[in-house]
């Protein structure tokens, strides 16, 4: 009698100390509830249907089109009427260095609902950790006849004669009365290369569910600090003082990512 | 006994002839895909002829996009030429008097020289008819952007009353009773039958061929030609923020493949233009950017072909346009305009006239 229970004590025994391996973490696919030991196998399912929406804001309120209602810090009052600009290299980084490219040029026309979503059918699991995008195109893309069959032809070309290539960006309206339109065109002026890095940090990853991302442009902040621009009913596009403040205020505080 | 025997021998010839037809199997195409597909044929010969239209090859110009062609209506050489004699046969309208090419002379880059066109009921129009130039790269067609492809372009004026003002079921009718055509759609086609939408591929097929690039301006540059001081002087404006042209009328195209209203004219409009088409109020007074090749040629100008000359579009432009609530936000200063100099508008024009293409009205 003594010598079962014993055997059966030290069965169970044996059993409770083995130390099973697998993957403990309750959201991958091969979950193993059993397991004691974190063997480094988790599969997990891909991230899938992540969109990034392009907004933009005028004094941090949603833009309203066509009314003279806005008033810049050189005291110019203007409306906005055109918002078209180009955001490249879109691209997602985690902690140990992999980067995610969702989009090399995406073309948003605020005319254009479909222009102000991108939306990203699959990625594979990673803890995605930051975002990153260039305004406009690079030197390396800012090349005439390189996007000929993109949205943005033909709409979007730059003169070769100013240097050729492409607008990084259209933002047009009226300045204090409605017979005097302004032009806030940028690009890649003369063969120098006006676009801009900017770098956000975020949170994707597998267990927190987060899919959307906001591109954020405030219209206001292209027009000042650190240095205020002025409205003028004469074009920028030759104009390298012009494109040189428009990109530092760029850089500043124009752009923000929120999730 | 005699009107038996004649009836016995009538049923042997009967009955020889029933056997030739079964001894002897018809040997012929037995495919039914085939152009010669014979159904009563049950031996194939091996004489099958399979439809296989040349294709007609578009080369994409330097600094074009593809030309966005229908796939269920792919460019032939039969089918070029089918669109192109259409196009040219007055048999499209009512009383056979008026074809496409009478509006759209080729002289005149295939426009019509008068402000506005006449109809075979003698009634005019309201636009000037647009000029056929590269129209296989516009997004749509039509000065309101009504018709999406050429082919559903090439529907309207057809049965429209105040152009040829014919009905398509007697096109058609006309179209099937000419055993010419009816070889020439089974050529291009494969079909037995005309109906109108193959009437309007055909046509579509002509109308994209219809590419011109060999401009002297398109020669300076591929570094044939140089331009005069006076015509680059005038380059020079055209892709300047002065000029501002190039922001509607750019790229190798000329043309941006948009509407907008250039601030011809107060409100109320006369003609909405393309919100007529989209029903939105801020579409009003816009009109599709027609391309500036051949301008020298495709006179009068704008929609309603107000302007007879391209100086009196650059006075226009030079003046500054009018207010409405849905100028383009690049007329940048209305009333104003762009203050060239005599000189200045001199040089543009004879820029513009570096994109004619003396070939393309002639050949």
């Amino acid at each position: 009698m003594n010598k079962y229970l014993s055997i059966l004590i030290i069965t169970l025994l044996f059993f409770s100390c083995k130390k099973e391996e697998g993957c403990m973490d309750p959201s991958a696919l091969n979950y193993n509830s059993e397991a004691t030991i974190n063997n480094g196998s988790c599969n997990y399912a891909p991230i899938t249907n992540l969109y990034i929406h392009f907004t933009q804001t005028v004094n941090a309120s949603p833009l309203i089109l066509d009314s003279m209602i806005y008033t810049n810090q050189a005291n110019d009052n203007y409306s906005v009427q055109t918002v078209r600009y180009l955001i490249s290299d879109i691209t997602l980084h985690t902690d140990n260095g992999t980067n995610t490219l969702l989009d090399e040029v995406h073309f948003i026309d605020i005319s254009v609902d479909s222009t102000l979503t991108l939306n990203i059918p699959e990625i594979v699991n990673e803890n995605y950790t930051s975002i990153s995008f260039t305004m406009g195109l690079n030197s390396s893309k800012n090349v005439t006849n390189l996007f000929l069959n993109e949205n943005f032809f033909p709409s979007f070309s730059w003169p070769e004669l100013l240097g050729g290539g492409y607008h990084y960006m259209q933002l047009e309206g009226d300045f204090n009365t409605v017979f005097n339109g302004y032009a806030t065109h940028t690009g890649g002026t003369n063969g120098i290369d006006f676009s801009f890095n900017k770098t956000f940090p975020l949170e994707i990853n597998t267990t927190n569910n987060i899919r959307d991302i906001y591109i954020n442009m405030e219209i206001t902040n292209w027009y000042h600090s650190p240095e205020i621009l002025n409205f003028t009913t004469d074009g920028i596009m030759g104009d390298l003082n012009s494109q040189t403040i428009l990109q530092a205020n760029g850089i500043e505080d124009v752009f923000s990512v929120y999730y | 006994m005699k009107s038996s025997s004649y009836t016995l021998l009538g049923m042997l010839l009967l009955l020889a002839l029933a056997c030739k037809k079964d001894l002897a199997p018809l040997s012929g195409c037995t495919d039914d895909i085939a152009t010669n597909y014979n159904p009563n044929a049950i031996i194939d010969n091996g004489s099958c002829n399979y439809f296989s239209p040349t294709p007609f090859i578009i080369q994409t110009p330097t600094g074009f996009p593809n030309m966005n062609i229908p796939s269920n209506n792919p460019m032939t050489v039969e089918g070029v030429a089918l669109g192109e004699r259409l196009f040219k046969d007055p048999i499209l309208s009512a009383d056979n008097t008026q074809a496409c090419i009478n509006c759209h002379q080729q002289v005149s880059s295939f426009s019509d020289p008068n402000q506005f066109s006449t109809g075979i009921d003698n009634i005019q129009g309201f636009r000037n008819a647009s000029a056929l130039i590269n129209i296989g790269w516009n997004n749509s067609l039509n000065w309101d952007g009504s018709a999406a492809t050429l082919e559903k372009q090439a529907f309207e004026p057809v049965v429209n009353p105040i152009e040829m003002h014919d009905t398509w079921p007697n096109v058609e009718n006309k179209l099937n009773a000419n055993a010419e055509y009816i070889q020439l759609f089974k050529e291009a086609f494969n079909i037995d039958y005309i109906d109108s939408t193959h009437v309007v591929m055909a046509i579509a097929q002509f109308e994209r061929t219809l590419i011109s690039v060999n401009s002297k301006f398109d020669k300076y540059l591929r570094g044939e030609e140089l331009l005069t001081p006076s015509e680059f002087s005038g380059y020079a404006i055209f892709n300047s923020e002065k000029g501002d042209c190039f922001h509607c009328h750019g790229t190798q195209m000329f043309m941006d493949n948009s509407f907008h209203n250039n601030g011809l004219d107060i409100e109320p409009f006369l003609d909405l233009g393309l919100g007529k088409v989209t029903g939105n109020a801020s579409d009003n007074g816009k009109f599709k950017t027609p391309t500036l090749r051949n301008i020298e040629f495709s006179a009068p100008y704008m929609h309603d072909g107000r302007f007879s000359s391209i100086e009196e579009v650059i006075e226009h432009y030079n003046s500054g346009g009018n207010y409405s609530s849905t100028v383009d936000p690049l007329m940048k200063k209305l009333g104003i305009g762009l203050q060239l100099t005599n000189q200045e508008k001199q040089d543009l024009i004879a820029f513009l006239k570096t994109l004619s293409d003396d070939n393309f009205i002639s050949k």
